[in-house]
């Protein structure tokens, strides 16, 4: 892998956190089991690092969101040891990829990327609420716990002299740029694939979305960006224990927990402490999605994310004769069952491995009366798919299995529990 | 090949496409069609029809269209988020932001609805879906439910 750092002035075109030191495509060696020694003479395995990051669910730095899942993590100018900070406050998201900071928590200067003509390189992400991250992608090391990702594409979100955003991304949506929109200083995306956007980012130009932008001074225009230089998992660039995550949460009262602790532990059967044991793995379409089934029906485009904050399925017309009504009022959305309800689903994957998952559902507007932050029982209206938030994840060992990266349950994409 | 004839001549006499579809004629569809750089495929059914519109990138759009040609619903599933102001119109997408929205301590999928107006709003990066429709322009005794 070839990297080019090429230190140039780029006159009027800086922005807060990015020096004036440029990095066309700066992915550094990508580690794993890259092949090219003979079977008679393995190269010896690395020492075993710590590989055990501290993660935290509580009510977020704005102290309004429950199940929030938080991390802080290492950044460093790359191959730096003393560019380097500390960043509190990152949500946990296994339902994306790479690294996105809020420009207003980063205290280093870091190179920006910039496409084959030298014009720095923008991401736009919209979700599906319609609010919309915009920044420019930046090159940096990445630390948790022992592992350490040399060179990750990242974005900075809202960074001050950057272009403003195209009105292709924007389009009415509203900024989620501060602590107080996003609830975060920053998202860390481990989920099954090993970049956010992947080959639908990196095709013709005239066919890719609009989510990478190049941008001259003449504007942001949509880019084609190859897959190296769109936003990684830093999970599959760590020298080891790099084929996927397991999220450790411990179980909790069904009246909940005011914060809880948790362990995310990097690589699946790579160490003493991240075996499969008895998980089932559940592989994903290309999409990511596997197969629900409750009452009889499928549900195709379900999925397992710990940034959502409940147990998002169906609706409560669909749910009535199970008991479920939707709250009113502020909690709208929400499920207010007058009494909680247990629930029987049944997950497939694309391996068609299948089994049973139980949950319960509590009335939310019970919940949220005690000062807790962790509910194991708290859902809400997602039609047609079940999207298994946070409540899922504790009391379960959760598994992510990357995209192309060999694991004792195979290759991912998959999820394990 | 005529098809395409007619929809470059459709292209040709909008000078400035129109962003619109839902509440509006299925003409609307050509200029969705035509901003998503996908190809069109119409589907007649019992009592509506669907136009389905693919994208290179792999994003799918369905518009539902009455007996009386209006767009009545839409749906999507896409790698990326769809341009929502574009899919809705600016009527119905004005609807959407000032409606009151799920919870603000909701994290997760976005669900609107009101009697004017319905948005589900889900999925992750690499898999966004939903479906936008108005209740009151669903024909007959037709069930939103066709909206998939």
């Amino acid at each position: 892998m070839r990297t080019q750092i090429v230190s140039t002035r780029v006159p009027g075109s800086l922005w807060r956190g990015l020096a004036i030191v440029t990095a066309l495509v700066a992915l550094a060696s990508c580690g794993g089991n890259g092949g090219g020694y003979s079977s008679n003479n393995p190269p010896p395995p690395p020492p075993p690092v710590n590989n055990t990051q501290a993660v935290q669910v509580n009510l977020g730095p704005n102290n309004n969101v429950p199940n929030g899942l938080y991390t802080s993590l290492q950044l460093c100018a790359p191959g730096s040891t003393t560019q380097c900070q500390t960043v509190t406050d990152i949500e946990v998201d296994t339902g994306s990829e790479g690294l996105r900071i809020l420009s207003s928590a980063l205290t280093v200067s870091l190179p920006a990327i910039k496409d084959a003509g030298n014009n720095p390189l923008g991401e736009c992400v919209t979700f599906a609420d319609n609010s919309y991250v915009w920044g420019p992608l930046a090159s940096a090391d990445l630390q948790m716990a022992g592992e350490k990702a040399s060179s990750v594409p990242i974005q900075i979100i809202g960074a001050s002299g950057f272009p403003t955003v195209p009105s292709a991304c924007s389009t009415s949506g509203t900024a989620d740029d501060t602590v107080a929109t996003l609830g975060a200083n920053g998202i860390i995306g481990i989920g099954v694939f090993r970049q956010d956007c992947g080959p639908a980012c990196s095709g013709s130009v005239s066919t890719v979305p609009s989510e990478y932008f190049t941008c001259p001074n003449s504007g942001c225009v949509v880019a084609s960006v190859p897959l190296l230089s769109q936003l990684q998992n830093p999970v599959w660039l760590f020298p080891q224990d790099n084929n996927g995550v397991l999220l450790s949460l411990p179980a909790i009262p069904d009246t909940g927990a005011t914060t809880v602790t948790g362990s995310m532990i990097f690589g699946i059967g790579t160490q003493s402490d991240n075996a499969l044991g008895t998980a089932q793995v559940y592989t994903t379409d290309n999409s990511g999605n596997f197969t629900a089934t409750y009452n009889g029906n499928s549900y195709s485009n379900s999925f397992i994310d710990s940034g959502s904050n409940g147990m998002f399925f169906l609706d409560a017309t669909t749910l009535a004769s199970a008991g479920i009504i939707e709250c009113v009022g502020a909690d709208a959305g929400f499920y207010c069952p007058p009494n909680t309800v247990s629930f029987t689903a049944t997950n497939k994957g694309a391996n068609l491995t299948s089994g049973p998952v139980t949950f319960k559902i509590a009335n939310a507007d019970t919940l949220f009366l005690s000062p807790n932050a962790a509910f194991n029982d708290l859902g809400g209206d997602s039609p047609n798919s079940f999207d298994y938030g946070l409540p899922f994840f504790f009391g379960r060992n959760i598994f992510t299995g990357i995209e192309g990266q060999n694991s004792p349950g195979g290759q991912g994409p998959y999820w394990a529990y | 090949m005529k098809k395409a004839i007619l929809v470059l001549t459709a292209l040709f006499i909008s000078t400035v496409p129109a962003w619109a579809v839902l509440g509006q004629s299925v003409e609307s569809v050509r200029s969705d069609q035509a901003h998503l750089k996908g190809q069109l495929r119409s589907t007649a059914l019992q009592g509506f029809s669907v136009q389905q519109i693919n994208s290179p990138d792999g994003t799918v759009v369905k518009e539902y269209v009455s007996p009386a040609g209006m767009v009545f619903g839409i749906s999507w599933e896409a790698p990326t988020m769809p341009n929502l102001a574009q899919l809705l119109g600016t009527t119905y997408f004005t609807q959407f932001q000032q409606a009151p929205r799920s919870a603000a301590r909701r994290r997760g999928p976005t669900t609107v609805r009101t009697d004017q107006l319905v948005v589900e709003s889900g999925g992750h990066m690499r898999a966004f879906r939903g479906r936008a429709y108005v209740p009151g322009l669903l024909p007959g005794s037709l069930s939103a439910e066709v909206i998939r």
